[in-house]
């Protein structure tokens, strides 16, 4: 059987995991133009973007021979907790004979997701079925930590592009582990390597520091956001997003006992401006840009798909959030129709009025 | 203390309601009059562009309110059955007003709904009532206890199989109930309306569609019609439900028309952006070949082209027509105007 998965950040971790486990599992390419095409071409027309996208890159993992699809669920109320069911039917109306396993969260429906999770399991032990778990887990931090270490030096780099072509390095590196030990002697190496990336000296006063919020696959899928991080990097900013895999693991997966989450401090934070949870990570994007406010951050992108239901609540309240928190926020909106040069010309704009408010404040001060 | 019940969403579902409970209180209301160019330019300024139609209407009543009453009523509807929400758009509309309309912070009166079925008459979503409005605890509950058995009778009358555009002028005006087309000739038309009550009912959104099908000699059927047991059946092959209850009632109506032989087409209505609707006609759009019923999705926005409307609308009606007129004989030759064809996504 082979099995594939949604395309969204580092995968090769979700790659990982399967092949641990002995699977034979094929990544979809990372999503393209011919991606979007085809996910434009058969899904609904007013479907969010992110669902395009899935449905593209599924249609090219089952070109490749795909079988079974792996994907998470969700419990809403926002469109993206039925996917899975929607691109069952997309698959199925098309004719391709494809099996998709979603896991939902087991609060809702145990016995379906024990049922699946065995699935994945086949015939490994229980054991190993942890084993691979755990290792997978330490993989996707050791990750998250080298990537915000890129988004850091970046902006500093000395010659340009160095950083990025560091981290396609890293995960080359990390793609190659099997076992533990070999994950550690990986991580030092990887270490080794970033911290050899020449930058120059900045002061500290002049650094600047942008925060990205947002609906989680825009904001963790470079190639359907511009590669933002890059952009950013590139005029010379650091950059941190409000979406990582391992904090959604620890936020969605691990039990709730284990200690307070992050998760429920940032939504301590939104609570000002939305005071339920009204699905998606509308809330979260309220917190997160509090969050930042906080630390001390110069500004905040919040990026959400075109039409994207909890998203558009945060965007209406966000030029009286803007004012009372007194940071600036620039939100883009993210669809098929990739008006590259347009929103980079608004991120530049952007990133130009945080700079030019941050030098008035240093004179003024000196 | 006047307090200001905006025309839009939910008030076409739940008015007799809020009506009987104010009453009862002995508290004042005022209704906004109906969606106008005027509200619609008000909503469109407060609101973000992207944002569907209806949350833009209610943007406009709100502004139109907000000198006029001491307190609007914005609920925060969050979910009225086990399990299910409403759209997220819903769940914020108070945050989202709060912060959009000039001086609507201190005027939103928002009881939080989240109920285990439509009755929304549960004292416990409006202890809000008893500190804002100073009623006590013994009055809110008989108040909502009188407006559910109100609510419960307005429900009867759709479930009669009248349009809430009719209840309304019945209750409010004392106009008399139309009577029921029965279902005796063969030639009647007769078609299942999708969409949410407040693009179907706000007749400046949908400008005015009802009265165009009646025109047309149409036997209208909508989802506040059936009986919500029925409407739940219908959907019950589905593995995994909608989150959203209006979705999923406005899902099962879809296949109850299909399954029902006495309707003859499906219209569906639904706004521009409309984050559920994308996926539901698009489900039924999938089916309508396989029932071989015609499928038309209408989509509305702040922009009105009625001329259109029209046109699709009588062509629509007009093919069904024919078709039944064909298919008991009474036509013997197909002439060049085919009625055959694929007519999905119309």
């Amino acid at each position: 059987m082979k099995i594939t998965f949604p395309y969204m950040g580092t995968t090769l971790a979700y790659k990982k995991f399967l092949d641990l486990l002995g699977h034979e599992t094929i990544s979809p390419p990372k999503p393209n133009q011919r991606t979007f095409d085809l996910g434009v071409k058969y899904s609904p027309e007013f479907a969010c973007f992110p669902l395009k996208v899935i449905t593209g890159s599924y249609l090219e993992a089952v070109e490749q021979g795909a079988e079974v699809i792996v994907t998470s669920g969700g419990h809403g109320p926002c469109r993206a907790g039925f996917y899975g069911e929607l691109h069952r039917k997309i698959l199925h109306s098309m004719g391709y004979d494809v099996d998709v396993i979603v896991i939902d969260s087991i609060r809702r429906d145990f016995k379906t997701v024990m049922q699946n999770i065995r699935r994945i399991k086949g015939k490994n032990s229980w054991r190993k079925l942890l084993w691979a778990a755990r290792l997978t887990y330490r993989l996707i931090k050791a990750l998250d930590d080298f990537e915000m270490q890129i988004q850091t030096k970046a902006a500093y780099e000395v010659s340009k592009g160095d950083c990025w072509r560091t981290w396609d390095k890293i995960q080359g590196i990390l793609e190659n582990i099997w076992t533990d030990r070999e994950l550690e002697a990986a991580q030092k190496r990887c270490q080794k390597i970033i911290d050899q990336i020449p930058i120059r000296e900045v002061p500290e006063e002049e650094k600047i520091r942008i925060g990205i919020v947002g609906e989680i696959y825009v904001v963790m899928e470079s190639s359907v956001n511009m590669q933002i991080e890059k952009v950013l990097g590139d005029f010379g900013c650091e950059v941190r997003r409000s979406h990582y895999l391992s904090q959604w693991l620890d936020d969605n997966v691990m039990p709730k006992f284990l200690g307070k989450s992050r998760e429920e401090e940032i939504l301590k934070k939104g609570e000002k401006y939305i005071q339920i949870q009204i699905g998606g990570h509308a809330k979260e994007t309220m917190g997160h840009i509090v969050d930042y406010r906080d630390q001390g951050f110069d500004g905040v992108i919040h990026l959400m798909p075109f039409g994207c239901l909890p998203e558009l609540v945060c965007q209406s309240i966000m030029p009286k959030a803007m004012e009372e928190l007194n940071i600036p926020v620039l939100t883009i909106a993210l669809d098929e129709q990739t008006g590259i040069a347009n929103n980079l010309t608004r991120i530049e704009a952007f990133i130009d009025l945080i700079k030019n408010k941050k030098r008035k404040r240093i004179s003024r001060a000196g | 203390m006047k307090v200001g019940i905006p025309k839009a969403l939910l008030y076409y579902y739940y008015y007799p309601f809020w009506k009987k409970l104010f009453e009862v209180l002995g508290i004042e209301t005022i209704v906004s009059s109906s969606t106008s160019k005027e509200i619609m330019d008000k909503g469109i300024e407060f609101s973000v562009p992207e944002i569907c139609v209806p949350i833009k209407v209610f943007t406009g009543h709100v502004a139109a309110l907000i000198e006029k009453a001491d307190y609007i009523l914005v609920p925060r509807m969050v979910s009225i059955l086990k399990d299910e929400y409403f759209c997220p758009k819903f769940m914020g509309l108070p945050d989202m007003i709060r912060y959009t309309v000039p001086g609507a912070a201190e005027k939103i009166l928002s009881p939080s709904i989240r109920s285990e079925s439509d009755s929304i008459s549960d004292p416990k979503h409006y202890s809000e009532f008893v500190d804002v409005l100073g009623v006590s605890a013994k009055e809110l509950r008989r108040a909502l206890k009188e407006a559910e058995k109100e609510w419960q009778r307005f429900r009867m009358l759709s479930k009669q199989g009248h349009v809430l555009s009719d209840i309304y002028r019945f209750l409010e005006e004392k106009e008399e109930l139309p009577e029921i087309t029965k279902e005796e000739d063969p030639f009647q038309v007769t078609i299942g309306l999708l969409g949410y009550v407040y693009n179907i009912y706000d007749e400046f959104v949908s400008m005015n569609i009802i009265k165009k099908l009646k025109e047309l000699g149409v036997r209208i059927i909508t989802f506040e019609m059936l009986d919500e047991g029925e409407i739940f059946r219908s959907i019950r092959f589905m593995r995994k439900r909608l989150f959203w209850t209006f979705s999923n009632k406005l899902l099962g109506a879809g296949y109850f028309f299909y399954n029902n032989p006495s309707v003859d087409g499906l219209i569906h209505v639904t706004a521009f952006n409309c984050g559920p609707d994308s996926l539901i006609g698009k489900m039924l759009e999938l089916d309508s070949g396989q029932y071989e019923k015609p499928f038309m999705t209408i989509r509305v926005d702040e922009h009105t082209g009625e001329g259109h409307l029209l046109t699709r609308v009588e062509a629509f009606v007009d093919m069904i027509r024919r078709k039944k007129i064909k298919m008991r004989g009474a036509l013997n030759h197909e002439n060049n105007f085919s009625i055959y064809g694929n007519n999905a996504g119309l």
